[in-house]
């Protein structure tokens, strides 16, 4: 097994380096010299304190600052080696992001690092809490549909799920609001917090709650469909399995042929696809934090793709890029867990 | 079958009234089992003998098919909804994606435009509106206000009309965009509506961007005989005086010489004063060579009708006959010259396809009203003349409109009035379907519009994945080995790579490199292709490989039939019906990840419309509850499209398993 997982890490490294690389060359055909716009800064700023000649001066911190940032070089390969941290800038040393340098956001006047700490914060809050709330109710329904199948509620449920998976998340969004802010004004629409509030500890947590009930009930309303239709589906396939009829002619109580028995047996493919969604709902969070207006990371790609702010740009898709491998690999290594067939056939 | 053969056409007409019949009752297993009899061969077959009938698969899956009723419908839905989108802009002539009309925005659906009270259509004394409703009075002295009354989000309703007003006998009423201005008998001047921007009543403090109104309207009268007309622009009204003096007052930003009227330093008597786009123009009294409007070099040309390419200058054109009123519509002012003639003066847009006056010679004009872009002239032969734009029907004069005493023209509406005082003819524009949106454009058209966008790029970004997924499968299925492996790790790269992300950054790059709108559009059509193949690609190639084992394959090999043929004709066709499926319900996926991408901003931009971007105004809890039909008609289509596509491809899974099947 531990061979297992090491192979399948090393895989994912190089799908991560190819897929990074991929978008350094993306990232590369923006029209963007940041060396170039921090020169010019610098001569705005400085432009009474230069002795001699402006242009040369100009010209040397703008070799200054490519040499800071790597870019005096036309060799993409290179420039991508040293945006990686692979390799050494020309004075040396070695400053990428495997050292932990993320860049600098143009926009919200800070390291990388430092401004996508709260919104990472508040997306992963989000989405582990929908997918809490998601499996709490498609778990119990999909194994009631399977159990009574061909049953009213289930045909009903079939509909439902039908409908669910097709709806684009955001007119979910939006339906919600109107729902449940037009109509009964029960809830804000957008935001984190009340606006010039000065709350502090449980007080605080209460009222970002209630600011985030809406998001929430609309991103675990759309992830029902799919997963509701994925239960029952395992499940009818494990109570058609010999060993129902087994433990059903042994005499045994229903309950417990289907929790017991049936139900474990469906759980394998159920836990392996809860956690690729688990991350695969990440991305989804995108259009809800953006119709909520939610400080989380995909409003801030948003952002910082319409303010051209490519550096942040770059780390939150790679954020992204780097979530859906790592969902991948647990579904690898979850998979190799509970089937030991995976295993022996890779 | 046979039969059938010998006779082809009659055997489509048959089909097409079965088909016909299904889609208007549904599917049912009557039906389906109708379909299957009129092939009378197969039944006689079966009648003869009680022998179980053998179907090919494929009939086995159509016949499954048809007796699933929702999948039915939803088949139908589909088809009509494609055919609606991609027939119903031939029927748009005038339709156009950046169309905007700021007199219109967000109205709501409906056909009220037009809807003239009844008591007020036996006793019309004036009628006049200016964006959205419309403001009658009739001899009486009563005011009716109809058409779409509520103003945006302001709450305001200008239906509601002051008692005070009710009360009064009122002699002249004018509309602006947002306020009506009433003046009774006694010479009390009265206003409601939006008074925000010093459309009417007392400005509280200073404002540079209003001119206020005068204070002797404010609290006193004036002589009610003595008043010419009553107009109200924009945000601006004027009252002439027999005499020549005006009062005139409203928003500035309005009307760029609206200080010029208000600040006159000379003695100027005015015989006509008129609204148009930005300008407000005035004829000086006793007749005027040039048109007055505090600025040099505006409204020099002229020209006798709308499509004159070279238009004269004024002065030269006039000769000696004089400038009598001027009525302006948005960039045109037609000019009601001494003779009784008319010419037109302003902006004529060289490329748009103005509807002509074609009023014959010797014919005098009695009367000119203007709406925002059309004239509707009244000629002293009783009939009634149109001209200037016309996509939204201002233009198309009514039949009953002959032998007209008056007419009233106003926005897009028209009214030809006898002498009786009755209404006998209205044309113009009664409503819209489904509202319009923030900019004024018909919601309808766009979501028509919208819809063939959305399916074009749903069905090509299928195509090129379906055609990638099957290629690789194929390969991949087929050879086995060294370049399976190779080729599902490019597969399961590629599946790493999530979406929006993935794209959003694609855009930005596209964003700064200034393509080309439809150059934009195909690479988001192949950035969805190439991203979503991986899944069809694992799955075809499964088949394959399954297929290449089976008995029949083997059988086909030992009787010497040729690799092709047992490729294209054993192991195509079993794989055919999975690839199907997935076409489907990719479909589907991928107008909804069209729409999402469109919906941030980030696929199909405005002003060209997809079901996705039609939803981008309304992330605002503001738009959502206040304007209903901008989000829910697109939504609407959007939902019940994909629904349906899902819908077929969930039951042609279904169908086309034996497995399920069998367990039915």
């Amino acid at each position: 097994m531990g061979k297992y997982i090491v192979k399948r890490l090393a895989y994912m490294l190089i799908v991560l380096i190819l897929l990074s690389f991929l978008m350094f060359m993306i990232y590369q055909l923006m029209p963007n010299n940041r060396a170039y716009t921090d020169a010019k800064a610098w001569l705005q700023a400085n432009k009474n304190n230069i002795k001699g000649d402006i242009d040369e001066a100009f010209d040397k911190k703008y070799k200054e600052y490519q040499i800071v940032y790597g870019t005096d070089t036309d060799n993409k390969l290179v420039r991508y080696g040293r945006w990686m941290g692979f390799m050494p800038l020309s004075n040396g040393q070695y400053n990428g992001i495997l050292q932990g340098n993320f860049g600098y956001s143009y926009e919200l006047k800070g390291n990388v690092v430092d401004v996508v700490a709260e919104p990472m914060k508040n997306t992963i809050f989000i989405n582990i809490f929908a997918t809490i709330a998601a499996l709490a109710i498609t778990i119990p329904l999909g194994i009631l549909c399977a159990v009574k199948r061909g049953g009213k509620l289930d045909s009903a449920v079939n509909v439902i799920t039908i409908i669910g998976y097709s709806l684009p998340t955001f007119l979910v969004a939006i339906l919600f609001v109107w729902i449940f802010c037009s109509n009964l004004e029960w809830l804000p629409p957008s935001g984190m917090s009340t606006p010039g509030n000065e709350f502090t500890g449980f007080r605080a947590f209460l009222d970002k709650m209630y600011y985030l009930i809406l998001p929430l009930m609309a991103m675990t309303f759309c992830s029902l469909g799919g997963m509701t239709r994925y239960v029952r589906a395992s499940m009818i396939e494990s109570l058609s399995m010999d060993c129902i009829k087994t433990a059903r002619a042994k005499g045994l109580r229903e309950k417990v042929v289907i929790f017991s028995h049936a139900w474990r047996n469906a759980l394998i493919p159920v836990v392996t696809l809860v956690v690729g969604w688990f991350l695969g709902i990440f991305s989804g969070s995108i259009v809800f934090e953006s119709t909520f207006g939610l400080n989380g990371m995909g409003n801030l790609m948003i952002q910082a793709v319409r303010t051209a702010d490519f550096d942040l740009v770059m780390f939150v898709a790679l954020f992204y890029v780097i979530l859906s491998l790592a969902g991948n690999l647990i579904i690898d290594i979850v998979y190799g867990l509970v089937d030991p067939r995976v295993r022996v056939n890779k | 079958m046979s039969k059938n053969n010998k006779n082809p056409s009659k055997g489509f007409l048959a089909t097409l009234k079965r088909w016909g019949k299904r889609m208007f009752f549904g599917g049912s297993n009557a039906l389906a089992d109708e379909l299957e009899l009129s092939q009378e061969e197969a039944a006689e077959r079966a009648r003869q003998a009680d022998i179980e009938e053998v179907v090919s698969p494929t009939r086995q899956i159509v016949r499954n098919f048809l007796h699933r009723k929702g999948a039915v419908v939803a088949c139908c839905v589909v088809i009509a909804m494609f055919l609606f989108v991609f027939i119903a802009p031939m029927f748009m002539p005038y339709y156009s994606d950046s169309y905007t009309e700021p007199t219109q925005k967000s109205v709501a659906p409906g056909f009220r435009m037009m809807n003239v009270p009844d008591e007020l259509k036996k006793d019309v004394k004036m009628i006049d509106s200016y964006g959205t409703f419309s403001v009658g009075l009739s001899n009486a002295g009563k005011v009716y206000v109809w058409g779409e009354t509520r103003l945006g989000t302001t709450g305001i309703d200008i239906a509601d009309i002051p008692d005070e007003v009710k009360k009064a006998n009122i002699k002249y009423v004018s509309a602006g965009i947002d306020h009506i201005i009433a003046i009774s008998d006694e010479g009390k001047v009265y206003g409601w509506g939006n008074s925000y921007l010093g459309q009417f009543g007392a400005v509280e403090g200073e404002n540079v961007a209003i001119t206020p109104m005068p204070e002797e309207l404010l609290n006193g009268t004036i002589n009610v005989d003595n008043i010419k007309e009553l107009e109200c622009g924009y945000q601006a009204t004027v009252i002439l005086m027999n005499d020549g003096s005006y009062y005139i007052w409203g928003n500035n930003n309005a009307y760029q010489n609206l200080t010029n009227f208000a600040n006159i330093s000379y003695d100027s008597k005015f015989e006509d004063i008129s609204f148009a786009l930005n300008n407000i123009v005035g004829v000086r009294k006793g007749g005027d060579k040039t048109l007055f409007t505090g600025m040099k070099g505006l409204y020099n040309k002229a020209r006798t009708d709308m499509d004159d390419a070279v238009a004269d200058d004024l002065k030269k054109f006039l000769g000696d006959r004089k400038i009598m009123k001027a009525t302006a519509a948005n960039t045109m002012i037609c000019l009601t010259l001494s003779d009784g003639s008319v010419c037109f003066v302003g902006d004529v847009s060289p490329t748009y396809n103005y509807k002509n006056l074609d009023m014959p010679s010797g014919v005098k004009a009695v009367d000119v009203q203007s709406g925002t872009y059309h004239f509707t002239v009244l000629g002293s032969d009783g009939n009634v003349y149109s001209c200037g734009k016309e996509e939204l029907g201002q233009c198309k004069v009514a039949d009953g409109a002959t032998g007209a005493t008056r007419i009233f023209s106003g926005a897009f509406q028209n009214y030809a009035i006898d002498e009786n005082n009755d209404i006998m003819a209205k044309w113009g524009l009664s409503g819209y379907l489904f509202g319009t949106d923030t900019t004024g454009a018909p919601i309808f058209e766009r979501v028509v519009n919208a819809g063939k966008m959305t399916m074009t790029v749903g069905a090509v970004a299928v195509i090129i994945s379906t055609i990638i997924g099957i290629i690789i499968g194929c390969l991949s299925g087929y050879f086995g080995g060294k370049v399976d492996i190779l080729l599902m790790r490019i597969a399961e790269i590629v599946s790493a790579i999530p979406f929006l992300p993935f794209a959003m950054l694609l855009s930005a790059v596209m964003g700064r490199m200034d393509l080309p709108e439809l150059t934009r559009i195909m690479i988001i059509m192949c950035i969805l292709g190439v991203l979503s193949w991986p899944g069809l690609a694992r799955i075809v190639r499964g088949q394959v490989l399954v297929a290449r084992e089976q008995e029949y394959v083997t059988a086909a090999k030992a009787m010497g039939v040729k690799e092709s043929t047992i490729a294209f004709k054993h192991i195509l066709p079993n794989v055919i019906s999975v690839i199907l499926v997935t076409l489907t319900l990719d479909f589907a996926g991928c107008m909804l990840t069209e729409s999402s991408l469109s919906y941030l901003g980030f696929g199909v931009q405005y002003p060209r419309p997809t079901w996705g971007n039609m939803l981008t105004g309304a992330n605002n809890e503001l738009i959502i509850s206040n304007f209903w039909w901008q989000w829910l008609f697109p939504a609407i289509f959007l939902a019940v499209t994909t629904v349906c596509i899902n819908i077929i491809g969930d039951t042609l899974r279904d169908v086309m398993d034996p497995k399920s099947t069998s367990e039915r």
